[in-house]
């Protein structure tokens, strides 16, 4: 008789996403895959340049990137590869592993999107709570009317303005570049801006709602302090929904990091990406793209199983199915 | 209200832009390149002396071109898969919908840069990977209009008479479900141009020597010291053009569906 084994429900419900995201890597895999291996055009013959003709060269290369190897067999030491975090060798920088190429981009850009949440977290929380409980004052219109064109302005828009006027005309500032504390201000800034605007929305609309509650009514009812009413009642209530949308305020990050990256001159991720299309160099691209999948499926995890943990309703809910 | 006016604007110089632009935007003079603005060239001129007044319009044009073709290809592709979701529903309903919560969870920028490499840069790639990024939304409301409407009377009337399926979703579900889909995507059309205006600022989406505001405002960043003018005034017409839509979106919303929340 095999007994049972009892697994807390809440393994079996990360196991289980965790089985659901597994097709979504496959297929990246395959398409990354393709796109690096399977395009017309020989890198070999690209990376000979000048030495052509020099078949044993052209022999040795082949080998070494394993191009002499059926299709197949390039997809499994791809894929094995990449489950052990090796991404081949890169086409441009002939021979230097893509690993290397990318170490220290990989820390620059998580950095900056985790410096421009920082920023972007309470201050949108803040604007958008001051705006749901002072509705329809003044207040509210003027934080409404910053925020449409914190949407509205693409961030390399905001980002002449910002540059014309805090490093060109005041001179307080540097222009672009990566290192220094002071080179890092306006790149945080510029990228905090359009998340600061979407946090701000999602967190007026859900204050909006839960100040509607019947625990609120209570709370007032009861006699307590508005600060306290706010603070720790419809706080607490606007923190699920808001966490739910983080797979969507980590999707703006990364999308503007890229922008970001490209107007200060900073060599992250996102700008390597760039370059790396534009010079041919396959291996790198489709590292990057498959680091970004495997970490948005890891944030949407974490999202999930944060949001469980939290909301008593939702574990009740998630765990007993 | 200010919204529509600057939408109209918007839409009369892309509808008129080949009548008004006071030079042809391939025109260069090495000899007035940078130059700022002045009587020949209003708003000034770029790196190779083109007129940046003619290439703003010209980049009006494309904008507004790529969003409409995205548009349609969203609308067409995304309310069908929505219906079959919604109305089919059992496998049909669950594959769709792990689709589009897989892409809903991706950053179209990544789509983009692998596209790109594929594609190569260039308005094929923004508009594949934009309408690839936007019909998820798109499905998602249909199917949820869908779900609300398959339990009505006059569907269940039209299935027992034999009513084929596209017939059903031809004639009985989408003109019930047009209205707010149109809102929702006249919503989408201020971040299309403004995905758009990135992918073109990052070099992957329009090519030289066609006109983009992206682009312009790339080849205008690294000279703001000495020449500001380029990339202020192209950041200044991105910026007012999606202002305007956002807010005629709004609006729109607002007038004729209270209920439709934006994403």
């Amino acid at each position: 008789m095999l007994r049972s084994i009892s697994v807390p429900p809440i393994f079996k419900f990360i196991l289980r996403r965790m089985m659901g995201m597994l097709p979504i890597l496959a297929l990246v895999l395959v398409v990354t895959f393709l796109a690096a291996h399977a395009l017309p055009g020989d890198p070999v013959q690209v990376m000979l340049s000048d030495h052509s003709a020099n078949l044993q060269m052209a022999l040795r290369l082949r080998a070494q990137y394993g191009l002499d190897q059926p299709l197949w067999r390039q997809f499994i030491a791809y894929a094995v590869g990449v489950l052990h975090g090796d991404f081949g060798l890169s086409f441009l920088q002939v021979g230097v592993p893509v690993t290397e190429v990318l170490r220290e981009a990989v820390t620059i850009s998580p950095l900056l999107a985790l410096a421009a949440l920082a920023l972007a977290l309470p201050l949108g929380t803040l604007a958008g709570v001051l705006a749901a409980v002072r509705r329809n004052t003044w207040v509210d219109h003027t934080i409404i009317v910053v925020l449409v064109a914190g949407l509205s302005i693409p961030n390399f828009a905001i980002a002449t303005f910002l540059v014309y006027s805090f490093a060109l005309k005041l001179e307080i500032l540097p222009v672009a570049g990566w290192g220094s504390l002071e080179q890092a201000v306006l790149p945080v800034v510029v990228l905090a801006i359009p998340s600061a605007a979407y946090i701000a929305r999602l967190a007026r609309t859900f204050m909006l709602e839960a100040l509607q509650q019947d625990y609120i009514r209570t709370a007032r009812a009861k006699g307590l302090r508005e600060r306290l009413v706010i603070g720790r009642h419809a706080l607490r209530n606007i923190a699920v929904p808001l966490m739910t949308s983080a797979g969507v305020i980590f999707g703006g990050l990364v999308s503007n990091a890229f922008v970001v990256e490209t107007i200060f001159n900073i060599p992250g991720l996102g700008r390597i990406a760039i370059d790396s299309i534009f010079a041919r160099d396959y291996p790198v691209t489709m590292a990057i793209v498959v680091l970004f999948t495997v970490f948005f499926l890891f944030i949407n995890l974490a999202v999930d199983f944060a949001c469980v943990m939290i909301d008593p309703r939702l574990r009740a809910r998630t765990l007993a199915s | 209200m200010v919204g529509g006016i600057v939408v109209a604007c918007v839409l009369i110089v892309a509808l008129i832009a080949p009548l008004i632009e006071p030079q042809p935007i391939g025109d260069t003079d090495l000899l007035n390149a940078w130059s700022p603005p002045s009587a020949g060239n209003l708003l000034g001129t770029d790196k190779l002396g083109r007129d940046t007044l003619s290439r703003l319009i010209a980049g009006t044009r494309n904008s507004l071109l790529i969003a409409g073709t995205v548009l349609a290809i969203t609308l067409v592709v995304g309310s069908v898969l929505g219906m079959a979701a919604g109305f089919l529903g059992g496998r049909v309903d669950g594959i769709l919908m792990r689709i589009v919560d897989a892409i809903l969870a991706f950053p179209e920028v990544i789509i983009a840069v692998l596209l790109a490499s594929i594609l190569g840069p260039g308005i094929t790639t923004v508009i594949v990977t934009l309408a690839l990024s936007w019909w998820p939304g798109i499905a998602r409301l249909t199917r949820s209009l869908v779900l609300v409407l398959r339990e009505e009377p006059f569907i269940d009337a039209a299935v027992v008479s034999g009513t084929p399926t596209w017939r059903i979703f031809r004639w009985h579900l989408l003109p019930n479900i047009a209205a707010p889909l149109v809102v929702r995507a006249s919503v989408g059309v201020g971040f299309i141009i403004m995905a758009e205006a990135s992918l073109s600022f990052l070099g992957l989406g329009i090519q030289e020597p066609e006109a983009s505001w992206g682009g312009m405002i790339r080849d205008g960043l690294p000279v703001l010291r000495s020449d500001p003018y380029l990339a202020l005034f192209s950041s200044l017409a991105l910026g007012v053009t999606i202002i305007g839509f956002n807010l005629l979106g709004d609006g729109l919303r607002d007038i004729l569906d209270p209920r439709l929340e934006s994403r």
